[in-house]
Order: C-alpha cells, then structure tokens, then sequence
C-alpha cells in the first residue's frame, strides 16, 4: 500500500518536471529559431533544449515510459551533433523539433488523464531523418579571442562560439580573474558568491582555475578566470567581483595586450578539472503541491475567524462592564500578527506573472502558421507577481483573445501592405501591477478593429454608443460563435469566457478600446490573490453585507431629498435615480429595492463603484466599518447568482454575503438594455 | 438486502431518504438570506466552514414557511459535488428497510409535488415516502436552473438568456 502511495506521487512529481523541461526546451527552441532567423547562431539555445531532452529521457526511462524515451532520444540525438561540433542546425530542423517535443507533451497529457500514451508517429522520425546537416561549422576558432591557446583548448566549441558572437547580440565578451584569499573570504567574497553575484550582471560561460605565482594579491597561488558575456558596464561587472574595473579584459578586441598581460601559463602538473560552470545562481528551492499550500491557507482563515469571534466575546464583556483593555491590546496584536503571517501564505502563493506568459509565444507561433498571418510578438512582463490559483484561471483567458487577435483581428500580410500598415502585425501583451493589489494584463493588437456596426446587426440591437456597450454585447452567451467569426470581420469567439473568467470567477473587469481600422485593446484588470480581501461592512434591512474595498471608489453621504427620480421606463425592477456629486450625476439604485426587499428607508449612505468607467451609487441602510475577511466561494448553482461572490464569516458562526456591486450594475444596465431594446 | 434510510417529518407528513446521501444532521437557527433566489431556497449557512444553500421542504412541498423550533432540523445531503442542506420540521430516526417493503408511487401522481416521491415505504401502519434527491435539487429539470439566475425578480417577461449566466459551466 504504501509503496503504491509513494509510486503515485512520484508519478505526479515526475509529470510536474516533466511539465517544466517541456517548457524550458520549447523556450530553448524558439529562442534558438529567432537567432536563425536573423542569420545567427544560438549555441547556448542548443545545448539547452539537448540538456532538457536529455533529462527527460532519464526521467522516463526512470518511470518506464518507453514512447517517450525513444522520442526524446532521438532529439537528442540530432541535436547532440550540432552541440558537440558547435555548428547551428537547419532552420527546417526546428519545425520537426517542436513537433517532436509537443509528442512527448500529449504523451504526459494523456499519462495524466490516466489512459495510455498512444504510439509514436513515425513520420516524425523520418522527417527528422530527411533534414541534411547544415554544415556550416565554427569548428575552426574564430581568430580575434585574446585568450592563451591552452585556455582555448579548455572550451567547448559552443562556449567558444558563445564568447566570439557576444558582439553580434551587441554584447561583449570579458575576462576577469578572481583571487581567493583569507581577507576576502572575510568579506564575503569566495568564488561561490562571487558566482552567485556575477551571474546576476553577466552570463558566465566558463570558470577555469589557474594556478598562479604566490604573491599578496594571491596567497593561494590560485586564481579564478570567469569568462562572461554581458551588456553590463565594467564597473558594474567589476563591482560584483570585488576587484578593481581596470583589471577586467575584453576578449574579442583587435588589442591583444591587455588580455596578454593577464594571461597565466598554466603549467602541466597544476592541471585541475575546470569548475562545473555556474550559469543560473542556484537558489535553495521547495517543490510543494498547492493543495498543501490551499490547507494552509484554509487553517489561517479559520484562525482569523477565530479572532473576529474573540474582538465579539470580548466587546460583551466590555459591555457587561467589564475592564477589558489589557485584552483589547492583545486582541490588536493578534490581528498584527495575523496581518503578517497572512501576508507570508499569500507571497509563498505567488508566482512570477513571466510564468503565466511563458507558453504564450508558442502559441502564437501555431497560430502564425495556421492562419497565414505575420505576427511580431511583445511580451512585457514587468516584474509583477500574482497568485498561482489566480495565474492558472486567468491563462484560458488570456488563449482566447491571442487566439482571436491573430485569427480575427490581424490581417493578412497583403491586405495589410494595401492598408499602408507594415506586413507584420503586432501582438503586445504587457502586465502592469496595479497600486490596490491588482494585476492590468493587456492584449493588443493593430489589426482591423471591432466593426460595432456589424456587431450590433448581427446580434439584432441598436448601434453601441461605446466601447463598453460594445464590449457586453461581444460577450453575450453563444453571441459570435456561430454567427459572426466565419462571416464579418467581428470577433467574439470565446469572449463570453473570457468575461466569465475576468469577471465572474476572479471579480475583475474587462475593458476593450477598439478603433475601427487601426487596432484593439483588451485590458483584464484582476485582484493578485483571492480568499482574503480588506472589505467595508454594511447593513440592509437588518442584514449585514460586505463589499471589497478594491471594488469600491468612494461612500458618500446622502440625503434622500437630493435624490432626483425621473420617469419611470417601466414598472419593472428598481427605481433608479440621479444624484449630484462633484458636479456630475450619477445614477443611485437603493440595495433593498434591488433585492426586492421593500421600500428603502431614508438611506444617509450609498457605495460608488464604477463600470467601465461610469459611476454608479448604491444605496444602504448603514455603513458599519472595515475588516478583513476570508472569502469562501458559492458554489452550488442554486445560489451563484451574479453580483454574490462568496460568503464570510464575521465571528458570529453564521455566512454573510460578499456582494460585487460592479456585477449588480451590470445587471442593471442589461435590464435598461432589455427596456430599450425594440423586442 | 436492507439499506439504511434517514426518516424526517415535514408538515406531517413521514419522508426519508436513502443514508448514503445523508453526511449530518444539524440544529437550525436561521439562514443568511440570498436575494433573488428561488422561494424555496431560505438561503445558506456554514457547516464546519463549508458554506452550502439551505432548501426548505416545507416550501417546496407547498405549505407555509414556520419559524425554527427546537427540532427544526437540516439534513447535510450530497450529491456529486455539490453539498445542500435540507431544512425539515423534525428528523430522528434511522430505518432499515427490506425492499420487499417499497412500492412505486402511482396513487401521487396527481399531486403537484409528486415529482419528489420515488417510491413509498410501509412500515407496519405508517407509510412513508421516499424522496428522491436529485429532484429536490432541481438536478432533472432545466426550468429551476433558468429561474435562478433571476435577479431581478419580476423581470422574467424579457426571458432569462439576457443576464449574464454565471451558473452555468
């Protein structure tokens, strides 16, 4: 049993790194396409997608998956050639190379799906077969590397090859030599950390140790020689290694001097084998499985309804009169520590907002060949990071507008050169972390834009007046699918997903600037983490509420008076009216007439919150304060209803409603819709 | 082979339902009210941290809502994924029942709420009628689903398909 047990989360555990190589190798893949592409070469690209094939052979020989051996063995094969002699495989080649690791991807897509991975294609192997070398070896050494020829003999042909074609990716290639000693192991610097530090400014290609001369400089008559690539300063280069910048030397400059005056002979019987070179810093690291990490978090939101129930038995007490401030002063570093510790669980969730983005260019370049489209990918990150639930429900969305951006929106290379745009449509994606804790992703296009005129025809309503109206109407359920995506230039496909996903699942919104001709832009604005959100407590009709305060732009004071109520469209739904604030009105809808809960009574608050753009006020009975909660999601169908996003629990045992107002005025402006619309 | 069957009472009436879809039984002190949800649905409230809806019987099957007493209890049912709580007027007992003592139901079909009953049990003099869960739950008819997403309780007449449905997957 146990054994089994064990066997089964290997098994998962090999999935999940297997699942990581097949990334890197697609990365490694594209990368090393680009280079070819621009008539380079990409010798590190090579070694690694031969590295990560390579793993993932041993790994699947290790857990017997034999159709996976033989694919990754054969890759690696091929590419094991072009690593060892340095030369760059045939453009062709990278076509059947990422066929041949999207192989092994159904492969551990079916093997996690529980069935049998089917057999290999063959014609993959043959088409392998079919390409001919390319031949155009760097075997000879490149002249210009001012580096001792028994230097030289220590590098891999592709290390050589690394370091002679810096210049062309308008890098440069250096030298710079490290001494241990005992007065700079004091201050830190050994060749570890030295590694470590280097490797943040520059990419190490080599480390050789070289027995030098003992002299005060080097009292271990050892010395280390990094060879880097880099586009850093040589201050900054300098800087990491603790040694003065003018020590440095360039390697591929016509001026051998410099790098002569450096170089050490080694001789014969110091011979030691190099340092393993360092690439990445290698950082202690923890692989956790996320349900783990989601126990976690549902014991620390237990613990915080804990304490709201203590703050209650203990306001009790304070009522029956009882001198409560020692406990009140414990009771407010409880909430501290627990503000803490709650901030720690959400950053061990949080993953780099690169990684969601990562699968992103190979989608783009399936898309590219599909549709016949030239497509220019920019990808800008940033450094924002966002949680791993919240990373994995936003990516489908994310699919499905680059799906529609290349599919519908960006047009073919000649209608694009009879437009007057550049035959190359641009797709920009950039991720930008918001100030209230949450992440702006846009995707944007410069293709033909959304036609809102044959949009509105074909779902049969008036002409939007703006983008947002626009926007709902994209996203109506089943609205393009069939409709529009085959026949007019609409897009849509998915967009009802996309919506559910942004705004339903995850409470964000959804933006859309569109210009006819020129261009769209999507914008998903989502909260970083779920589950634990800073909230305003309200009242209605003796029933308390609480809203999330990222949703919220301001409260504001009523006076009922002020309230101007005009014509009614029909007598169905609530009443709306319009308040003047900062001399703009604003639509104010009173809660209980939303719920249908009675006339509402003289309502001093209402909660502004804005849709795309327009405010919209909601009147409540009473504002009651703020506080943390814990939001557990409504699942069952009986009670998911648009507007209520969850439940929480303030101390008191029973569930309070997390309401979304952004949803409620959506509902809103769909009923005005409905009283507008001719049927 | 016996099975074991939880016995309750609503309005009167001796149902059960078969243990397998029973996890607990609760006391019951009241609901959050969801608004805008169907009549039947008093609104939802947390068991052992897990939020769920709360369905009262008493309603489905067409009597008045009552406020609880102390033997008002819920019946935690599950069903698949999803976890619903029945609200009853009393529950106490669990029943091992031969099949031999279960026959269809023909004698309800007129009645209204027939659609519940699977199959009636007779226990010496008592009858009791054995509910089938999925139907509680609307599970077989797609008319519960549409209503629900209603949120605007009158405004049915424009139809259900121009909200935005959250609750479908």
């Amino acid at each position: 049993m146990t054994v089994e047990t064990n066997l089964k989360e290997f098994f998962t555990a090999y999935l999940v790194e297997m699942g990581e190589y097949l990334v890197a190798a697609n990365t490694q893949l594209l990368a090393l396409e680009a280079s070819l592409r621009a008539g380079g070469a990409n010798p590190r690209a090579v070694r690694e997608t031969f590295r990560a094939l390579h793993t993932m052979k041993g790994l699947s020989a290790m857990v017997g998956v034999e159709p996976i051996v033989g694919v990754a063995h054969r890759l690696e094969e091929f590419l094991r050639d072009y690593d060892k002699r340095g030369t760059k495989p045939p453009l062709a080649s990278i076509d059947v190379l990422l066929r041949g690791v999207r192989t092994i991807e159904l492969c551990i897509e079916e093997l996690g799906s529980g069935s049998e991975p089917h057999p290999i294609p063959d014609n993959l192997f043959r088409d392998l077969e079919a390409i001919e070398p390319s031949g155009q070896s760097l075997e000879a050494p490149p002249p210009a590397l001012s580096l001792a020829p028994d230097l030289v003999r220590k590098l891999a042909p592709f290390e050589l090859a690394q370091l002679t074609q810096a210049e062309q990716s308008g890098q440069r290639a250096l030298r710079a030599d490290f001494c241990p000693s005992p007065e700079r192991a004091a201050a830190g610097l050994s060749i570890a950390t030295v590694r470590e530090r280097v490797a943040k400014v520059a990419e190490i290609v080599k480390i050789l140790p070289l027995s030098v001369p003992v002299s005060p400089d080097a009292p271990g008559g050892l010395a280390f020689a990094l060879l880097l690539v880099t586009s850093e300063s040589d201050a900054a280069i300098a800087d990491a290694i603790g040694v003065p910048a003018t020590t440095l030397s360039a390697l591929c400059t016509p001026s051998a001097d410099a790098g002569a005056a450096l170089d050490v002979p080694l001789p014969a019987e110091d011979r030691q084998e190099p340092v393993r070179d360092g690439g990445a810093p290698q950082r202690s690291s923890l692989r956790v499985d996320v349900a783990r990490l989601d126990d976690v978090m549902e014991r620390l939101s237990a613990l915080i309804v804990t304490r709201f129930r203590m703050a209650r038995a203990v306001a009790t007490l304070e009522a029956a009169g009882a001198n409560t401030a020692e406990v009140t002063a414990i009771l407010g570093e409880t909430a501290r520590q627990l503000r803490d510790l709650r901030a720690a669980v959400v950053g061990v969730r949080m993953v780099p907002v690169a990684d969601l983005l990562e699968r992103v260019p190979l989608l783009v370049r399936g898309l590219r060949r599909q549709t016949n489209r030239q497509v220019r990918l920019e990808l800008v990150n940033g450094n924002a990071e966002l949680d791993k639930s919240v990373s994995e429900r936003l990516f489908p969305a994310i699919v499905h507008l680059v799906r529609n951006a290349v599919d519908h929106a960006i047009e073919t290379p000649d209608e694009r050169l009879r437009r007057g745009k550049p035959q190359e449509g641009l797709l920009r994606i950039v991720c930008a972390s918001r100030s209230n804790n949450r992440l702006d992703v846009s995707v944007e296009d410069d293709g033909r834009g959304i036609d809102a005129e044959a949009v509105a025809r074909r779902a049969g309503r008036p002409a939007p007046q703006s983008a947002s109206e626009l926007l709902d109407l994209l996203c109506v359920a089943g609205f393009s699918t069939r409709q529009v995506a085959n026949t007019t230039s609409g897009r849509g496909m998915g967009m009802e997903i996309v919506k559910r996903i942004v705004v339903g699942e995850l409470g964000g919104e959804l933006e859309l600037e569109t210009a006819w001709g020129a261009g769209t832009k999507f914008t998903l604005r989502v909260p970083l983490t779920l589950s634990i959100v800073d909230a305003f407590l309200f009242e209605c009709r003796a029933q308390r509420f609480v809203v999330p305060v990222s949703t919220v732009e301001e409260i504001v004071h009523v006076d009922p008076d002020e309230i101007v109520y005009g014509p009614r469209a029909n007598d169905r739904g609530p009443a709306v009216g319009v308040i003047a604030r900062r001399g703009r009105s604003i639509p104010i809808v009173m809660l209980r007439e939303l719920f249908n809960w009675g006339a509402a009574e003289a309502s001093p608050k209402a909660i502004v919150v804005k849709r795309a753009g327009a405010a919209l006020a909601f009147g409540v009975d009473r504002m009651l304060g703020q506080q943390e909660v814990v939001v557990r999601p409504i699942e069952d169908p009986l009670i998911r209803l648009p507007g209520v996003t969850g439940a929480t629990d303030l101390g008191d045992g029973k569930p309070t409603l997390v309401l979304d107002l952004i949803a409620f005025s959506e509902v809103l402006s769909a009923g005005r819709h409905r009283a507008e619309s001719p049927s | 082979m016996t099975s074991l069957y939880v016995g309750f009472v609503v309005a009167g009436t001796e149902y059960a339902l078969a243990a397998s879809d029973v996890l607990e039984l609760e006391a019951f002190s009241g609901a959050t009210e969801v608004p805008s949800t169907l009549p039947h649905v008093e609104g939802i409230v947390a068991v052992r941290g897990k939020v769920m809806p709360v369905l009262d019987l008493r309603t489905l099957f067409g009597h008045e809502r009552v406020a609880p007493t102390r033997d008002t209890r819920v019946l935690v049912t599950r069903r698949g994924a999803r976890v619903v709580a029945l609200r009853v007027d009393s529950a106490r007992e669990v029943l091992k029942l031969e099949p031999s003592q279960f026959q269809s139901a023909p004698a309800l079909a007129a009645h209204e709420a027939a659609a519940y009953v699977s199959s009636v049990c007779m226990l010496g003099q008592r009858l009791l009628l054995i509910l089938a869960l999925s139907r509680l739950l609307g599970e077989e008819d797609e008319h519960h689903d549409d209503e629900q997403r209603r949120l605007i309780p009158n405004s049915s007449a424009t139809g259900p398909h121009a909200l935005p449905s959250r609750g479908d997957r």
